[in-house]
This record gives structure tokens, sequence and C-alpha cells, in this order.
């Protein structure tokens, strides 16, 4: 199978066809290190080209005419690698990414200590089958343990409609500190099976008799090392420490999720807890270690905006966006913010919106309104050599997923009419030759959306 | 994106794939950090257009071809696992196959002549034989092509050699890609298989897009089912291998931080499960098909035309057999009830010495060898002892508590659905208890038999639950 990333045989030939001034674009969002290699590569190339060249017309041609052409190209190649330097030089890449987790705690133990009271194995220990069983107080919780990975457990439990208290925190523990990730994903699926199964009239069909809360929630979150005191602003990406999530971060989300599915039957949540929860999630979805998650984030994110009352929620929205606003810095990591809230709900959209929103304003001093936002954006002049269009960018996007991801919006006409106005501004005042970082992307992102969501 | 002023949008059809494929276009020809910029600004677009909005529209072809490229060929894992939720956003907002009046919270049989099927929607599959090969043969596949029987062959191969050696591809995303572009498959057949069945009628049900493709004679069946049960068991080892390779010294002279192979890890154990839980999906799914099949057979209703392909059982128990340490693995991650029962009574039955000199004739045979009838053998001492000499003790216990296990799971699910009739509910109980009493009782004759049988830890935790479920309900 073709490899489509690769450049093909004819494309590496190009390269070195290039005209200068191209290149120049291509590379501006490289680092300085690429650069330079890229420079190095290129001047080998056209070294070899030269004696290739040389070679064929070796008979005809002066030596001194050879040396000349190659003083001459090796001065070009100078001019545009100094050029090339002075453009990179002014910005360097960036991506979106904030570690949410430091370093992990202890995890606490994990014995059974309360096998004693647990009835289901005691009302076993007399039965004459314990002859064979050999079921002994002592090894209680390894017994349980087979009864949750072979299946058994969840069996057991339906049947007798019942969860008592010292299997259902023993579960809980399991499924968030155990070092078996077997365990930890059984020890979910048990509890996620007992929470989602509900009879005819909505209540839950098994009766638990203990279930976990916020506290144990966080808890567990604080010992894999979250960053309680999230914030994008101060922290670099740290590229080689062992710091991160453990495996059963995945088991928490899931389990998290359904208890947020199941408010009608047993609010383990109160509203400012679910409101610091759907904010333990934005930034969970910043921490790049967590990408393989993002569907079960997804699944969870939308649970949770569900979990609210329509009363609570217009405050709660308003809540978490103010939370994360001043949270994560204004730069790509707000982006990711905002778009990791995905669209398919109203409430999703509702939110995103508000986070867009909530970033925008303080991002000018003094401004309360959406009007007076426009306001201060129209008075930046993008054509401006000073004028920051990496800045200009992030507004943009926040922009448009403030206007576009709530339906509200649709209804004035005012702030509508702004919204256009500017986006023609971005697509008209920066011309296609623009060369700064950004331009083009500012250019290209507005010319998108005023042809594909505003009547031209 | 939802539309301000709804009234005042018009996506203008063609210039509108244009712009968006345009993206990616260029996405195709730049180096690697615009590259990947322009693919998820393509992805977005394409998101934006269909699936955001309430009034959009389904991607076109190119688009969804374009999309299952990034998915099949990027090289972060940002890139892979937007492109993969779009593809499953996709099937689900714009069914190729669909029943207009549906009710998605009853499923049930539904006319045939109501059935839809959007032919010309994209689909990651396909059958027709003509084209597709002779293009191929020439110019190698496009990574945004559909996958025909033959490319569906090579990804299972793919994946079994690749599970066989996580060690060198840990630090891979093609492994991840792989299992996500299979499960993407699965769904497909899935959104397509499923409508068809629900029309009950093997002459709608034969053009399902599974039968045609496990028709083909492009692939050999037989021994894509045996690869698709090496993968499903490898699957389960995936974390353990993982875990091994983390923490190995090799890891310095990788080329990655630990931070991204943690967050591979991390994805690739997570996306493991779920393609096993896809691979469980396939197989059951590829079940239900030899049953309808074997239906409309008895009923007259196949033709030559459907030609004869071995059932999938068949298949599982031929390599449970030959391969009996994979029975224990197999039996613990299989989870769904109804066909875990089955294999496991075919298997017990092929062993159990046939009380009469009656002959086995296919149709007959099934009426009386069930879970039950089997354990009813197990309490006779001279039955139970020349099956032992035939399976292995510990086998026989596999079989039995997992036999047992699934029996448990069907009366549950049927004590959940159907409404309770206080005598049926009696009934159910009445044959429960004697489901327990009959496990005690194997597990009884089985250790009287043998002497030096040791009871296994999955056949302790079987005597436990029958004993538990018995004192519960008498």
């Amino acid at each position: 199978m073709i490899d489509m990333d690769d450049p093909l045989d004819f494309e590496r030939e190009d390269q070195l066809l290039k005209v200068p001034s191209i290149n120049k674009k291509r590379k501006k969002v490289i680092g300085l290190d690429d650069l330079l290699n890229d420079h190095l590569i290129e001047q080998n190339k056209l070294k070899e080209q030269q004696s290739k060249k040389a070679k064929a017309r070796k008979d005809n041609h002066e030596d001194d005419d050879e040396c000349g052409n190659e003083a001459m190209l090796s001065k070009i190649v100078e001019k545009c690698e100094k050029q090339m330097n002075e453009l990179g030089g002014e910005e360097e890449i960036s991506h979106w990414g904030v570690p949410a987790f430091g370093d992990q705690k202890a995890f606490p133990h994990l014995g059974f200590s309360e096998l004693e009271s647990c009835n289901l194995l005691q009302s076993f220990m007399n039965n004459k089958l314990n002859a064979v069983v050999e079921l002994a107080s002592e090894k209680g919780d390894m017994f349980l343990e087979g009864l949750l990975i072979n299946g058994w457990l969840p069996k057991l439990v339906f049947f007798g409609n019942h969860v008592e208290k010292s299997v259902a925190s023993w579960a809980f523990n399991t499924m968030l500190y155990s070092t078996k990730e077997e365990l930890q994903t059984c020890a979910c699926d048990f509890w996620c099976a007992i929470l989602s199964s509900t009879k005819e009239d909505g209540q839950l069909t098994v009766k638990i008799d203990w279930f976990p809360n916020y506290k144990d929630l966080r808890r567990a979150l604080d010992i894999y090392g979250f960053l309680f005191n999230f914030s994008s602003s101060a922290e670099t990406m740290e590229t080689d420490s062992s710091r991160g999530p453990p495996q059963s971060i995945s088991a928490w989300v899931r389990f998290v999720t359904a208890c947020f599915l199941i408010r009608s039957q047993k609010a383990i949540f109160s509203a400012a807890e679910a409101e610091e929860m759907v904010e333990i999630f934005i930034c969970l979805f910043l921490d790049r270690q967590l990408q393989g998650l993002w569907m079960l984030l997804n699944d969870c994110m939308q649970a949770a905006v569900n979990f609210f009352t329509d009363q609570e929620w217009s405050s709660s929205c308003e809540n978490i966006a103010k939370f994360i606003a001043c949270r994560v810095s204004k730069d790509l990591n707000c982006i990711q913010a905002v778009e990791c809230i995905s669209e398919v709900s109203s409430r999703c959209k509702q939110l995103r919106s508000a986070v867009a929103y909530e970033s925008l304003l303080p991002c000018f001093d003094g401004v309360i309104s959406g009007e007076e936002i426009f306001r201060s954006l129209t008075a930046i002049n993008l054509k401006d050599k000073s004028c920051d269009l990496f800045k200009m960018y992030i507004y943009l996007v926040l922009l448009e997923n403030w206007i576009l991801s709530n339906p509200v919006y649709d209804n004035d006409p005012v702030l509508y009419e702004m919204f256009c106005l500017y986006l023609k501004n971005c697509s008209c005042l920066i011309s296609s030759t623009d060369l700064r970082f950004y331009a083009s992307k500012i250019r290209n992102r507005a010319a998108y959306l005023l042809h594909f969501f505003i009547q031209t | 994106m939802e539309n301000p002023g709804t009234s005042n949008m018009r996506l203008k059809g063609g210039a509108f794939e244009e712009n968006i494929l345009a993206i990616f276009d260029a996405s195709e020809t730049k180096d690697s950090q615009e590259s990947r910029d322009d693919r998820v600004a393509f992805l977005s677009a394409v998101r934006a257009s269909s699936i955001v909005s309430d009034y959009g529209t389904p991607p076109t072809s190119k688009m969804c071809k374009g999309v299952f490229h990034i998915l099949r060929t990027g090289k972060s894992l940002e890139l892979i696992m937007v492109s993969y939720q779009l593809l499953i956003e996709i099937n689900k907002r714009f069914p190729r196959v669909f029943f207009p009046k549906e009710d998605k919270s009853k499923p049930g049989s539904y006319p045939s002549s109501e059935l839809v099927v959007v032919e010309e929607a994209w689909s990651p599959i396909v059958v027709s034989v003509d084209n597709a090969s002779t293009f191929n043969q020439a110019t190698g596949k496009q990574s945004g092509d559909p996958f025909d029987p033959s490319s569906f062959y090579c990804l299972i191969d793919e994946l079994a050699e690749m599970l066989s050696k996580t060690k060198s591809q840990a630090s891979d995303v093609k492994l991840l890609q792989n299992m996500l572009v299979f499960q993407y498959l699965v769904t497909a057949f899935e959104g397509d298989f499923f409508p068809h069945k629900a029309t009950m009628d093997w002459n709608i049900e034969r053009k399902s897009l599974l039968n045609v493709f496990l028709g083909s004679r492009k692939t050999n069946y037989k021994a894509l089912m045996k690869n698709c049960l090496t993968v499903f068991c490898q699957l389960s080892q995936l974390k353990n291998e993982l875990d091994e390779y983390i923490v190995c010294e090799e890891i310095a002279e990788s080329s990655l931080s630990k931070n991204c192979l943690n967050s591979l890890s991390i994805a690739l154990v997570e996306v493991g499960k779920n393609t096993c839980t896809s691979m469980e999906k396939f197989m059951v799914m590829i079940m239900e098909l030899d049953l309808s099949r074997n239906k409309a057979d008895l009923a007259g209703h196949t033709t030559r035309a459907d030609g004869f392909r071995i059932p999938l059982v068949e298949i599982i128990l031929d390599e449970l057999t030959y391969n009996e340490d994979m029975v224990p693995q197999f039996l613990q991650i299989f989870t769904e009830p109804k066909w875990k029962l089955e294999i496991v009574v075919q298997y017990l039955w092929k062993y159990i010495p046939k009380p009469s000199v009656r002959t086995r004739r296919a149709n007959v045979s099934t009426e009386d060898e069930t879970f039950s009838a089997a354990l009813k053998c197990f309490s006779n001492k001279a039955t139970t002892k020349s099956t032992i000499k035939k399976i292995d003790s510990d086998i026989v216990q596999f079989l039995l508590a997992h036999g047992f296990q699934a029996q448990l799971s069907l009366a549950l699910s049927e004590g959940h659905s159907e409404d309770k009739i206080a005598c049926h509910e009696e009934e159910r109980l009445s044959a429960l208890v004697d489901i327990c009493q009959s496990v005690i009782s194997a597990f009884d004759c089985l250790r009287n038999t043998d002497e030096h049988i040791e009871i296994l830890s999955v056949g302790k935790e079987a005597l436990f639950t029958a004993a538990t479920i018995i004192s519960m309900k008498s």
C-alpha cells in the first residue's frame, strides 16, 4: 500500500526546482533547527546538481565560470537562509496541550477488611460445598476477585437484587486502585451494570447499600496526580517526564458517566459538584496524553451537561465557562478548550458558545458586552505590521464559536451583522501575499466562514 | 455549526464540496505541521457541514473518502481519533440502510418493502468485483478506498501479525490505526446487516453486505475466521504485553518521549478493549447470519446461488478442539450468552457418548442436545467417565462453568424483558434452581469419578454461585 504522506519520486525532485520565495512561505512554521537542516540539505543537493551538470558539460566549459555560478548560488542561499531565520524567528511552533497530571501518589491498600460483615461470602462458609470450594475468611478478597473477573459477581447481584456495602465499596476501590487492568475493567463493568439497570418504574433494579460520593471520586483524581490548581498559563510542556495519569483513569471516566445518567434514581453529585466535574473534563481534554480516551470523554461530557435541570443549567453553564476562561491561557489551548466540547446537543453548543464568549471578554480591557468586543476588534488594524496576527487568529476562532454555536444569536441581527462585517474585514484586508505568520490562516478561515455560513 | 438565520443559509452543493476538498488536497502537498493543521481543518469542515447543523447534508463520497484516508494514514493520535469519531458519527447520522418508520426503542421486525438502501452513499466496504480489482492491480490501492474482501483479509492478517509482536509495535500508531479501521468496518457491517435481518426474509437478507462479502471468492473464508479468532484471543493479552514493554529498558532508546508513549499506551489499551468487543460482535453477526440461512434452508428458500459456507460455530469448535489451550481464554472473553451457550453445548455433545444407537441426523439431534441434557449426563458415573477420557477434565470444568454462566445470563435477560406473570415466574424459578442443582451434582460426579481431579477456581466459583442462588431462591 502506498503511504500517502511520503512524497512521490518526482515530488522529491521538484523540491530542487522550487523558487526560494515559495520555500520561505512553506517553511515559516518550522523551527530554526529544521530550517538549518533543510538549508544544509538543499545546499548539498544544489552542489550535487552542479557537479552533475559540470560533468555533463566538462568539455566545453571553463572552470572559473562554474566557480562563479557556485558562488552566486551560495550567496542566494545564504540570503534566503537569513530571511527565513528572520521570519521563522518571530514565532515558535505552538501546540495545544497542558499536562493535567503531576506525580501520582501512593495508591491506597486494597484489603478487604470487611469480610466478616460480608453476607455473600459468610453465608456460604457453613455450606457443605465449602469442603470443595475451600473458601476461608483470609482469602475472601482473592475469591471475590475471581468472582468478578470470571463474571459471576454481576449474576449473583442481579439474582439477589442487592449489593451489600462491603462488596460495593470493595468493587469501587478495586476499579480505581487495582494495578491489574483486567480487574479495573471488570469492576467498572460491574458498577456500570448495576447503575444502569432500571425497572419499569424507573427505579434501580438492584438495591445498592453504598454509593461513593463526590469526595471519593475527587480523592481518586488526587491520588492519580491530577493538578486541581490546573492552569495552562505558567506551565510548559514537559516532554520527558514519567508523570501522567494511570490507566485506571478510563475506568474513572466511565464510572462518572454512569453516575451522571442516574440522577433521577440517585443523585450522586450536587449541581455545584457536577459543574466542577465538567471543568475537570475540559482539563482532561487539554492533556495530550488522554487523546486516546476522547470517545469516552465525549460521552461523559454529554451525560454531564444533561445532568443539570433546566433551572440549574443557565447559571451552571456560565460558571463553567468563566472558570475555564480564567484558567486557560489565550493561545491554542483556549481554542482546544472550546472545540473539545462536541456540538451534538443544544446544551453542549450552548456551553461551547459560553466558553468562547467568556474567553473573549478578558482579552479587551473594560469590555463588558458582545457589541463592545466587535468595536474593539474592528479598531485593530490588520494591515499594521505590529498587529499580532496569532492573537487575531485566536479571536477569530473564539468569535466563530461564540456566535455560530449558539442558536440564541439567530435572533440578534445586530451581532450577526457585526460578525459578517468583521469576517469581510479579515478576508479583504489581509492580502493573499501577506507572508506574516497566521495571515493566511485568518484569511482562509474568514473566507470559508463567509462562504459557507453567510449568504453573500 | 448552528447557522444564524437559517433561512439565509444556502449550502451550494458543488462549490461547497469543492471548497472542503480543496482544504484536503492542500493538506496532501504540504509538510508535516501545516499538513496536520489542514487535515484538522478539513475534518472540522466536514463535521460542520454534515453533523453539527440540524440541516446538515450527508457528506459526499469524496469527503468520506478523505476522512477515511486520514484515519488510515494520519500520523498523529489526534488526527486518528478525530477522523474515527467523525466516521462513526456520520454512520449514525446518515445510515446507508434503514427503515424510515423505525422505532429505535423497540427492536422488532419490519416488512421488507419498507427497507431503504441508499445505494449512492459511500461505504467503507465494497464487494463488486469488476471495477475494484482491475483498478487495484494496476495502481495499488489508495488509502481512502473502501475495503474489498481481500484487503479485509489482509487487515486481519496484519492485525494478527502485529499483535503477536506487540513489543516492536507499541511505539507505532499503525496498530492503533488498524484496530480503529476494523472497528469502523464492523460498525458499517452492523449498520447494513441488522436492518436486513429485521425483515426476516432470506431473499432480502442474502443481499446484506456481510453475506455477499463472506461469500466472495476473493477471500479464504475459513482462514479469515481462524485469523479473527486468533486476533480475538490476542487482544485480551494486549494490556499485559504493553505493560512489559513500558517497564523494559528499551524505552531509553525509543525515539518517542515517555509522554508520547504513555498517551499511546493509554489509547492502545482502550482501543484494544473496544476492538475485542467489535470482534465479538462481528463473529456473533456471522453466526446470526448462519442461523437465518439455516432456517431459510430448512424452509426451502435457499437456491444454488447461495453457495455453501461452513457455519462459524463449527470453525470455532474445530479451532477450540485442536487448540485446547485456547478454550479457557476464549470462554472468558466471549460474553454473548446465546452463542456462548451454543458453542459450549456443541463442544460437550461432541464427546458425550450418545445414550442410544439412534443415528445422529442434523434436524433431529438439536432437540435434546441442550445444556441441561448435557448436565444430566454428568450425573451418571459411566458417561462421565467415558467423557473425561476424551476431554481433559479441566476443559470439562471450564465448559460446565461457562455454560452455566451463559444460562444464568439468559435467565436474567428473560426475567427482565418479559412481563412477569406469576406462574411463569414460578416455573422460571424452579427451572433455575434445577440448573443450579444439576451443576452441583455434575461437579460432584466429576469428583467421584476421578479422585485426583482438582477443582479449578472457575469451578469453585460456579459451585459457589449455584449454591448461593439456590439459597436465595428457595
